[in-house]
């Protein structure tokens, strides 16, 4: 598991100061220790029960993340092992099959997943006591935290909190966690940050154990997602160097704390549509209280009520996206809005993405993009489908930052026809661009497709001349069809048709490949059109700025 | 699979692959295991991710099925879209354009506000509006501009309702409401917005900070040369941007002031309308009182016009007489006689007295006059050409302008002569009126009936008036004052004239020469002349010296005032006397020398040494020769200042013509008193702060060789309003000039660029400090010191630029 640390011998240090903090009664926190379900904390392992598509009951294993008490009825927000973030959310205790929780064990831990962060927060191996987690304050997942038991005589054995001698994590883990008296050691985390975690850097004051645990930076994580004070002393402590400034997407959860680790919108009206965001986005504070915020569906702007959204939309007169139309076939339109001329807009625009691309990070402004986004026109005006977002100048042949088809037009085939447009739009750039990685799930699922039946119909076409064998070059391919030579050789591979055959490779297309495809393109009636894009692309090098 | 042991080749993306289909295709079998040598391409997934449960089951399906399946699709959390009030909401239809929609770059920024209202609001406005009307759009508006003004204070009522632009019930209603809600309002603001980054990085981490702005520029492509030049430009483009601003700030100040002084001249207008005081009787009174003030208010309000300073400077001519003057004098007495002259105790003591105030009064009168910023046309560098047209429109640069706070009573030229017959009476109102027979050094000659009066900055000026005497005048040689010039009434104010007070009476009628010059001999008649200023009193420091008394301390003299010229930069020592002759002649040559500046480098040195000569002769020139190399630069002015203030050696010579009072010339220029002007300009260059470095780079730049030390001198009284003797020396350098306006285009001719002027004048201000050293030193030293005015004066142009106050 990612948060799982494995311990560097020297970094481990003992926190007293953390003691006082985790000390105390073990029933810290009403809301989380001693419900009558038992102890349910932030990291507990346990099924709970969920609704699949086919509408049956199953329960997977989920851990919960945070706990939440609304007028007396505890909430707890869990994320389901294996399951995508996107599927995490508050349940009842009712949902909790509380005889199989397990507690977060330092045993649990499986190191093969060490350093590797994602999505999912994998946090019951943290070592954490019930009690101690009970009590709200922050403990960075991806710190290991060990217990002992905080006897008086261990404490005279190490006066004044200097850093601990190395301390294998599993040497020191207790297996009572319900000891009342715990101290609480916090490890060094996996990746090791140079400069607070070296044995160098000693915390010889009480107290000092917040620091240690601030000191990984991003790393804070909070057991409580409601102590919000906490979270900014927290981000003065540790100041992590600021992410790169190029690209959409941040592949490493450096920056990732549990409050972006849980959704924080509940739902978002936009237009016709009522969606129910799927990851953090940093709408205003204040409105991710609300149990809906209204977005005017052409310029996106939030608002906390209807009664704003209808204000606002006396004042709004924009029906269809502030930009250029690029491209319209039918009801099929695309617009071109530059990032940095259209702040406002790309903001919001990104502000509603983010609810639903996990890896998506909206750190820096929207300067060096360009938005392309889809709409449907009805009489009501251009009512966006989805977007994609481009930089203006990639330096890694990116064609696509982010991509997104929101959620009410979904598996209509809107997202090929977006990737398909971005690609459209690199043959008028003649160069081949692939997506900004990370891929989600759902980005690979789609690309995937859409390479698939790309270079499928590409090599469908060919015809062979002179009764010679077809043949043709991954490198035609990639000019063809604008996709990046590796996407074109993943896609060959994934899909089985290369092949290794007399000393030459060669590409087969099977039968069921071939049937397989024609059946995909007959469902595949949304395209683009190349002569309805109208699209000069523009040197953004030569500008001084994007 | 044995056949296949043989390693694959490695898979080229330019070498044709051949496609096998159906029943084409080769046994699959015979092809297997090859995989490694296609390198498996990543998914582009985060691993973790990659491995989720759904996603898994999805690839595999569409692996088994070659499409997706209904029940194999990723879950996503459901989205609804059954928004039934959509269309009360989105309101009217929107008719697709047959063109592509082209949005203009400006459209969006409707002016529009921010703020929505909600049910809250509409609660409030419902009772509102009850009373009044307000529609939801304007109350849209108020909230929205009290959100915009405050930050994390809340605007104050009085704010408000300077904000907004409504009925004050309206307000104080809207405002009450404002901020109650605002106080149970979670967010920071009523308009949510996004959290903005702060500065001191503490948001580094904050997830609810989007958007920071990209502080590093991305850098595409690299040009480093380019981005000096650039940077250089803009740096450039910086510096004369603030410059402009200063500028235009002083411009409006003197604006302001001039309106305030508008307004305040009105003022007493109108008090005097309304007490009666046609004549100026009470206003004087008034003004009697209040003189010392009025004094030094003077060159305060002086600052409203730089190019006054300029065009004075310009009549400034200390050391020569002009010969011309005649030709331009009548219109001249237009433009330099705009005050009467003070009594000379007021001058060298500058102790107000109630005769400076008619002179205030009279130039009072057409004070409204009042000249604009654009009048400030002066060219910085004055070209040859500019002369002639100054002299044929004499009221170029030099015309008269009312100065503020003056009053100025209208020409009184029948009363000029009953002035004169009246000057004995002691009466103040007459004594201003008194006008005394001149002499002056350079041109050694009688000017006529004259008066002295302070100009502004405590430059001296001579207004002339004309008698019937004048053509009798005009004979009196100064030579035949000699005897009596240099009476003791000079003594205890360094002044570098000497006054000859004869009785005010003289003849009112014509009078021969014999008569007027019985008279003054017999003091009957006041007769001015410049005097050698003697010895400085510079042991002790600089600003203390007060005055030069005798011609006693020759040698300390001499060495100061080496010393000085020498931290002045202009490199040159002059020992022994000048005449004027040889005054003229250095004039000449400087003129000449400018044109060759560069090609006389090289009888620096040896004219250095010269320069030490004693011979009179040899010495101006040589000391001309000294000067070749830095005569295009302000440094000619020190020269020519080092050439007047040379004779310091042969104190006994210029003590000699002293005496005699005749050979005045050295008595303007005086070793002493033209390093003690030096020097006080030294000190107000880097003493007086405020706006004239403009002012001072102008002046320079118009004046000449010779004008430098009048400029600088002006500086000194008002800087250094206790320094007598310079304020005298200043003084008396001015009266000198303003009657010999004929240098004009000569010294034009030579002038200088004027930063240069300034750079040095600011070297000179900062090697003030080392007047002490010895005369040889100081001379071995100039040498070294010629070469370098410029590089050293470089630094000094900041400074130089707070330094001077020319007024």
């Amino acid at each position: 598991m990612a948060e799982v640390v494995s311990p560097v011998p020297g970094a481990g240090r003992r926190e007293p100061g953390e003691v006082g903090r985790t000390r105390g009664p073990p029933v810290a926190d009403p809301g989380a220790a001693l419900s009558p379900q038992g102890e349910i904390i932030e990291g507990c392992r346990l099924p709970v029960l969920r609704r699949n598509q086919d509408n049956e009951d199953e329960w997977p294993l989920a851990e919960i993340l945070s706990v939440k008490d609304i007028s007396g009825r505890k909430l707890f927000y869990v994320h389901y092992i294996d399951f995508n973030k996107r599927l995490d959310e508050w349940v009842t205790h009712e949902r909790l099959d509380l005889k199989k929780i397990q507690f977060p064990k330092k045993e649990a831990k499986t190191p093969t997943k060490n350093g590797l962060p994602g999505s999912r927060p994998g946090s019951p191996e943290r070592e954490v006591p019930a009690s101690a987690q009970a009590s709200g304050k922050t403990l960075p997942i991806p710190v290991q935290i060990t217990l002992r038991f905080n006897l008086p005589k261990e404490r005279e054995a190490i006066p004044g909190g200097e850093p601990d001698q190395p301390l294998s994590s599993s040497s020191c883990l207790q297996p009572n966690h319900r000891s009342t008296k715990r101290k609480v050691e916090v490890v060094s985390p996996a990746t090791p940050v140079p400069s607070e975690t070296a044995p160098a850097s000693v915390f010889p004051q009480n107290g000092s154990a917040r620091r240690a645990v601030a000191a990984q930076p991003g790393r804070k994580r909070k057991s409580n997602c409601l102590g919000t004070d906490e979270d900014s002393q927290d981000s003065s402590d540790g100041i992590p160097s600021a992410p790169r400034m190029t690209g959409s997407l941040v592949s490493d959860r450096s920056h990732d704390d549990i409050v972006t680790r849980m959704k924080n919108i509940e739902c978002i009206e936009l237009g016709r549509h009522r969606l129910k965001p799927w990851y953090f986005s940093p709408y205003p504070q204040e409105l991710t209280t609300l149990p809906v915020l209204y977005l005017c569906e052409f310029c996106l702007k939030y608002g906390r009520s209807l009664k704003c959204l209808q204000r606002h939309l006396t004042k709004c007169d924009l029906r269809h996206p502030p930009g250029n139309e690029i491209y319209r076939k039918g009801t099929i339109s695309f617009f071109e809005i530059d990032g940095r001329k259209n702040k406002s807009y790309s903001q919001n625009l990104c502000l509603l993405a983010k609810c639903f691309l996990d890896h998506k990070t909206l750190y820096y402004d929207t300067d060096p993009f360009l938005f392309y986004v889809m709409t449907e026109y009805d009489c009501k005006g251009f009512h966006i489908v989805g977007y994609f977002s481009k930089e203006k100048e990639s330096t890694e042949d990116y064609n696509v930052a982010c991509i997104l088809t929101l959620p009410p037009y979904q598996r209509r085939g809107y997202g090929k026809l977006l990737i398909e447009f971005s690609y459209e739009l690199s043959k008028v750039e003649g160069k081949t661009g692939t997506p900004e990685k990370p891929l989600s799930d759902l980005g690979l699922l789609s690309y995937r497709s859409y390479w698939s039946q790309t270079i499928l119909e590409i090599l469908m076409g060919l015809k062979s001349e002179s009764g010679e064998r077809p043949q043709i070059t991954i490198n035609e391919i990639s000019e063809i069809t604008s996709i990046k030579k590796e996407d074109v050789i993943s896609t060959l591979q994934y899909l089985n048709l290369i092949n290794y055959y007399k000393g030459q490779y060669i590409l087969t297309l099977s039968e069921d490949i071939v049937d397989g495809h024609e059946r995909a393109m007959l469902k595949r009636l949304l395209r683009i059109d190349s002569k309805c894009l109208h699209f000069t692309p523009k040197d953004w090098s030569k500008r001084g700025k994007w | 699979m044995s056949k296949l042991s043989f390693r694959a080749r490695a898979l080229d993306a330019a070498k044709p692959l051949p496609i096998y289909r159906g029943k084409d295709m080769p046994d699959l079998n015979d092809c297997v295991s090859i995989n490694r040598a296609v390198p498996q391409m990543p998914t582009g997934m985060e691993k973790e991710e990659e491995s989720e449960h759904h996603l898994q089951r999805a690839i595999s399906a569409q692996q088994v099925f070659r499409e997706k399946k209904e029940s194999m699709v990723i879950p996503v959390p459901e989205a609804e879209s059954n928004v039934n009030y959509y269309n009360r909401l989105y309101k009217g239809e929107f008719k697709q354009p047959k063109q592509f929609i082209h949005i203009q770059p400006f459209n969006l920024d409707n002016e529009q506000p921010d703020y929505d209202m909600d049910s809250e609001d509409e609660t409030l406005l419902n009772r509102l509006n009850r009373k009044m009307e307000i529609k939801p759009l304007q109350f849209e508006i108020m909230i929205d501009r009290l959100e915009k003004a405050s930050s994390n204070q809340l605007v104050t009522l009085q704010e408000a309702k300077l904000l907004l632009n409504e009925d004050d019930y309206l307000i104080k209603a809207v405002y009450d409401y404002w901020v109650r809600k605002r106080k149970n309002c979670r967010g920071p603001s009523l308009i949510p917005q996004i959290k903005q980054e702060k500065r001191d990085g503490s948001t580094n981490n904050d997830p609810y900070v989007a958007f920071r702005r990209r502080t590093e520029k991305m850098q595409t492509r690299k040009n480093r040369k380019n981005d000096e030049a650039s940077y250089e430009k803009m740096l450039k483009l910086r510096r004369e941007f603030s410059r402009a601003i200063t500028i235009l700030e002083m411009i409006k100040r003197r604006e302001k002031t001039k309106r305030e002084l508008l307004h305040l001249t009105l003022e007493v207008v109108e008090k005097r309308y309304h007490l009666g005081d046609y004549g100026g009787e009470i206003l004087n009174e008034v003004k009697i009182n209040r003189s010392e003030k009025e004094l030094y208010a003077t060159p305060a309000t002086l600052h409203n016009g730089n190019h006054h300073k300029v065009q004075e400077c310009k009549t400034k001519h200390p050391h020569h007489l002009s010969l011309k003057e005649e030709a331009s004098d009548v219109v001249r007495q237009k433009k330099k006689y705009p005050k009467k002259p003070k009594a000379e105790a007021l001058i060298t003591s500058q102790q107000p007295t109630p005769e400076t105030l008619p002179v205030i009064n009279k130039s009072d009168i057409k004070q409204y006059d009042f000249h604009s910023s654009d009048e400030d046309e002066f060219p910085q560098v004055p070209s040859p050409v500019s002369e002639p047209e100054e002299e044929n429109d004499p009221d170029g640069p030099c015309a008269f302008r009312r100065r503020a706070g003056c009053q100025y009573y209208a020409p009184r030229l029948d009363q000029a002569n009953h002035s004169f017959e009246n000057s004995e009476l002691a009466d103040l109102d007459k004594l201003r009126y008194r006008h005394c027979l001149t002499t002056l050094t350079v041109p050694r000659r009688c000017i006529g009936f004259a008066r002295r009066r302070i100009g502004r900055g405590g430059r001296v000026i001579m207004d002339r008036i004309s008698t019937e005497h004048d053509p009798v005048l005009k004979q009196i040689d100064p030579e035949m004052l000699n005897g009596f010039s240099s009476s003791s009434q000079t003594i205890d104010f360094s002044s570098n004239f000497t006054r000859t007070n004869a009785s005010n009476k003289h003849c009112e009628n014509r009078l021969s020469l014999s008569e007027i010059l019985s008279n003054i001999r017999s003091c009957r008649l006041q007769c001015f002349q410049p005097r050698l200023l003697n010895l400085q009193d510079s042991d002790s420091e600089e600003c203390t010296s007060r005055k030069s008394g005798q011609t006693v301390n020759n040698k300390r003299v001499s060495a100061a005032s080496v010393a000085l010229l020498n931290t002045s930069k202009n490199g040159i020592s002059v020992t022994g006397g000048i005449t004027e002759e040889q005054f003229q002649t250095h004039q000449q040559q400087l003129v000449q020398m400018q044109r060759q500046q560069l090609a006389q480098l090289q009888q620096k040195q040896q004219s250095q040494h010269s320069s030490q000569q004693t011979h009179p002769k040899a010495q101006g020139s040589s000391t001309s020769d000294c000067m070749s190399k830095t005569l295009d630069s302000a440094s000619a002015h020190f020269a020519a200042s080092a050439v007047v203030s040379a004779p310091v050696p042969s104190r006994s010579e210029v003590a000699k013509e002293q005496n005699t009072g005749h050979n005045n010339i050295n008595g303007v220029v005086q070793p002493s008193g033209t390093s003690k002007t030096l020097y006080s300009t030294n000190m107000a260059l880097s003493s007086s702060p405020g706006i004239s470095a403009v002012q001072l780079v102008r002046t320079v730049g118009h004046t000449t060789t010779n004008h430098l030390i009048p400029a600088l001198c002006t500086s000194s009284p008002q800087t250094l309003p206790m320094n007598n003797s310079c304020l005298t020396n200043a003084v008396h350098l001015n009266n000198v000039s303003v009657v010999s306006p004929v240098n004009v285009h000569i010294n034009t001719r030579t002038s200088a660029p004027s930063p240069t002027a300034l750079k040095l004048a600011t070297v000179a201000a900062s090697m003030d400090r080392v007047p002490k050293v010895t005369p040889s030193s100081a001379i071995s030293s100039i040498a070294r010191e010629n070469h370098e005015p410029e590089r050293l004066g470089l630094n000094g142009i900041a400074e130089t630029t707070v330094a001077m106050e020319v007024t």
